[in-house]
Order: C-alpha cells, then sequence, then structure tokens
C-alpha cells in the first residue's frame, strides 16, 4: 500500500515534468550545418521548444538580442560572426533577462573550452551531439533561468518592501523625500513646477478611539486609496508620519495645486468609510499646501516647513479647509523667533 | 586508413540510429539533406581549389566533418577532415586528393544506400 502510494507520486511528479518541459519558450539554434540544424530542431520541439534557427552568426545576433529568447545552442565555426564572438557581444548588450549560451565545438579540433567560457558561454557540448546529454543540458539551463527569474521577482518585491509603506501601501517618508528632490532638480533644470501638499483626516484619534485601531488602520487605507484615486497617474503620495500624506504634484503651479486640494477635500467630504461591516463614518482633510513656484529658493526642508505650518492653520482655522503658504509664512516665523529673542 | 574504410560500411548505422532515437525515417530524411548539402559544398570546393581559396577549403571541410560526424559516415568524415587540415596548411595538392576522397566516399554511400542500406 504504501509502496503503491510512492508510486502514485513519482508517477505524479514525473508528468508535473514533462508538463513543465512542453511550453518551454523559444530556444535559438544557430548551426551552419543543415543535418545538425535539422536534428536538433526536431529533437527540440519534441522536448517543448518553439525552436528559431540560424545559418550565420549575423542572423544568430539578431535572433538572440530578443527579450523572449532565453536559451542558445551557438556553433563554435559559423559564417559571419563566430560563437564566441557571439557569446562575447551578447554579453556587453543589455538584455532585462540572462540568457544561457551553450557552445558547440568538433570533438577533434583543440579550441579551448577557456576561451569559450570566457567569452561568456554557460555551457559547451561537443559534437557530433549525444542527444541525451543535450537534454540533460537543457534542464540545467532551464534551471538557471528560473533562479534568476526567482530572485529578480524576490529584489522587486524587496524593493516595494523598502520604499513602500506596509499599511497604506502609499510610499515611505524616505522614498517621498527622495521623490521630492528628484522634482526639486527639475525645477531647477527646466523649470517645470510642482506643487506639496501635506494633509491629515480631521479627529483621527476619535475614530480610534471608538471603533478600535484597526478600524483606524482601515480608514486610513480607505483614505489614501481614495486619493490615489482621485489624482493623476504621476502624482506620488507618501506617508509622512501617523494619518499625516505627503502628496507631491508633478507639473502643478501653485493655481492647479489649490484645485487638486480642493477636489481631495470635496471628495472625502462626499465618501462613507467603514469602519466596521455595517458602520460607516463620515470624514474631513485638512490640508496645507505649496508650490515650487511659490518660493524664492525652493528646498527640500522649507516646502515641508511651509506646508507643515499651512495645515497647522488649516487645522487651528477649523479644520476641513486648505490653506496654500508660500515664503511670507517662513518670514513670518523667522520674525517671531527674532522676536522671541 | 583508406584502406580500413573499403572495408566498412560507409554508415554506422547502428550508432546514429541510437543517436537519434531509432527513428529510420528521420534518418532517411537527414541522409537527403545530407546529400543537398555534400552536392553544394562540393561545388564550392572544386572552385575554392580552382582559386587557391584556403580559407573557404578550410571551412567548407569544417563544415562537411561536422554533418558527416552527426550521421556517422567514418569515410567522409576522414575525407572532411584531410581538406579541413588541407586548407589550414595551405597544402593545394592536399586538398585535390581529398576532394579525389570526398567523390569515392560520397558514391560508396550512394551505392550503399541504393542497396538498400
Amino acid at each position: 500500500m504504501v509502496q503503491k502510494r510512492k508510486l502514485t507520486e513519482i508517477e505524479e511528479k514525473e508528468e508535473k515534468k514533462e508538463r513543465l518541459q512542453r511550453n518551454l519558450g523559444p530556444i535559438l539554434v544557430a548551426e551552419d550545418d543543415p543535418v545538425a540544424r535539422k536534428l536538433l530542431e526536431k529533437k527540440l520541439k519534441e522536448w517543448g521548444y518553439e525552436v528559431h534557427k540560424a545559418e550565420n552568426g549575423q542572423e544568430a545576433w539578431k535572433i538572440l538580442t530578443r527579450t523572449e529568447l532565453r536559451i542558445a545552442i551557438l556553433d563554435w565555426m559559423m559564417p559571419g560572426l563566430e560563437g564566441p564572438e557571439l557569446c562575447q557581444r551578447l554579453r556587453k548588450f543589455s538584455k532585462p533577462h540572462y540568457t544561457y549560451l551553450i557552445l558547440l565545438t568538433a570533438r577533434d579540433t583543440s579550441y579551448d573550452i577557456i576561451q569559450g567560457l570566457e567569452a561568456g558561454a554557460d555551457d559547451y557540448m561537443t559534437k557530433p551531439i549525444n542527444l541525451l546529454e543535450l537534454k540533460a543540458r537543457l534542464q540545467t539551463a532551464q534551471r538557471i533561468i528560473e533562479l534568476e527569474d526567482n530572485l529578480i521577482k524576490a529584489q522587486k518585491k524587496l524593493s516595494k518592501l523598502a520604499t513602500t509603506d506596509s499599511l497604506t501601501r502609499a510610499w515611505n517618508r524616505r522614498t517621498i523625500f527622495s521623490f521630492i528632490q528628484e522634482e526639486l532638480n527639475r525645477y531647477k533644470r527646466e523649470g517645470r513646477p510642482f506643487g506639496l501638499l501635506m494633509a491629515d483626516a480631521d479627529n483621527f484619534k476619535e475614530v480610534n478611539d471608538m471603533y478600535g485601531h484597526q478600524a483606524g488602520d482601515s480608514v486610513l487605507k480607505q483614505l489614501v486609496n481614495l486619493i490615489k484615486n482621485n489624482l493623476r497617474n504621476y502624482d506620488r503620495v507618501g506617508r509622512y508620519g501617523g494619518d499625516e500624506l505627503l502628496l507631491l504634484l508633478p507639473g502643478s503651479n501653485i493655481y492647479n495645486t489649490g484645485l487638486i486640494a480642493s477636489r481631495l477635500l470635496d471628495r472625502v467630504r462626499n465618501t462613507k468609510f467603514r469602519v466596521s461591516p455595517r458602520t460607516s463614518i463620515a470624514l474631513t482633510l485638512s490640508i496645507g499646501g505649496t508650490a515650487a513656484d511659490y518660493l524664492l529658493q525652493p528646498q527640500t526642508e522649507n516646502l515641508i516647513r511651509t506646508v507643515d505650518r499651512a495645515l497647522y492653520l488649516a487645522k487651528n482655522l477649523g479644520r476641513d479647509r486648505l490653506i496654500l503658504f508660500g515664503d511670507s509664512a517662513n518670514m513670518d516665523s523667522e520674525e517671531k523667533v527674532h522676536e522671541r529673542k | 586508413m583508406k584502406e580500413n574504410n573499403k572495408d566498412l560500411s560507409p554508415i554506422n548505422r547502428q550508432e546514429v540510429l541510437e543517436r537519434i532515437g531509432g527513428d529510420e525515417g528521420f534518418l532517411a530524411e537527414l541522409l537527403e539533406i545530407y546529400q543537398e548539402e555534400f552536392k553544394k559544398r562540393y561545388g564550392d570546393l572544386e572552385k575554392a581549389i580552382k582559386d587557391k581559396d584556403f580559407q573557404l577549403i578550410a571551412e567548407s571541410g569544417h563544415s562537411l566533418k561536422g554533418a558527416s560526424a552527426n550521421l556517422s559516415l567514418p569515410g567522409l568524415r576522414e575525407a572532411s577532415w584531410q581538406m579541413e587540415m588541407a586548407g589550414k596548411n595551405q597544402d593545394l595538392e592536399g586538398a585535390r586528393k581529398a576532394l579525389q576522397a570526398l567523390k569515392k566516399e560520397y558514391q560508396r554511400l550512394q551505392k550503399f544506400l541504393q542497396s538498400g542500406g
């Protein structure tokens, strides 16, 4: 009984393996000998590959540079470009994914295997081709390609984790700051304006106190999504801290920044936020804003300080409103500092 | 070497069939491709010898050697190898000899195939 189960397990594994081997994607056979070309083509098709053929180096190069092509079998000696030269060229050519290269050499020629591998080949085989050996080596190639793909996926995931806030999926503080710096550089270089808003949900503490922190988190998520959906796709939403959000609006001068902010106030005012399956609440926003063209010498620090003070005033004046500030806000406060002295 | 080849079959069927998975029909197809390729290369070689184009002699010899090896044709492989070497060594006399050997081996293969292999 136990043995029987093991057997079916093995069978299932084999079947899965075979399924994987079908639809293996494109493979290039670059070979000037028509007999070898035909032989390889037939077998590779049987094994589930989509075969592309090239009779010389130039043809091979054109196919090699295609993004979707991940495995190539290259003859060492070919008219035009030879195998090692193709390897070398491809390694210098930037492709989004790795291409696995197998070089073919004649058994009785003393071509230096090291030379081939140094040129950038991953593997080599001698002719006449042993098909069983080729099949095994292609499985290695497939494994390497899958490893590379998984690595890229993991890198993307990590980079997402490192740049976004896990609760709201908005950019984290460090990342939104670097976006602001980029826009500042562009503003100084090309004079393209941008707006900056600091938005804060009004009476958010009450939501947490009344419905619990989970409900508060959920409302914050809903708020970020609502804001994202009402901005242009090149605008950036970041979490500054707590329930304070930074909104970066590339290309917007102070006028457009004001329009966008007013629209957001309106949308939030007219939206119900769910705090439990049966309960929804109303919410309002306070927003402080400025724009690069509204400051004499915009820098990340004085931009943040300006929107922070504008937000503070919006709260003090009764919430659910927008305050736009320029340089005067800063001068004002500096004077106050002087006064204190 | 040539003396030995006369006694041997021009094609090592068992070896080549093992390599291609025992498919007789496919072997016949490959042999047809080979014969076409051979005629083309043979024409190139005749011209290359006349023009003393040693690079082309070496290249054509090399390519035929590979095709012959793939189909386990030992006599043709040997003659192709001699051709490649003659090209590399710029040996015109050697190339002429190799051309004759190629022709002879090719005729032997054809006879063998026509008689039903």
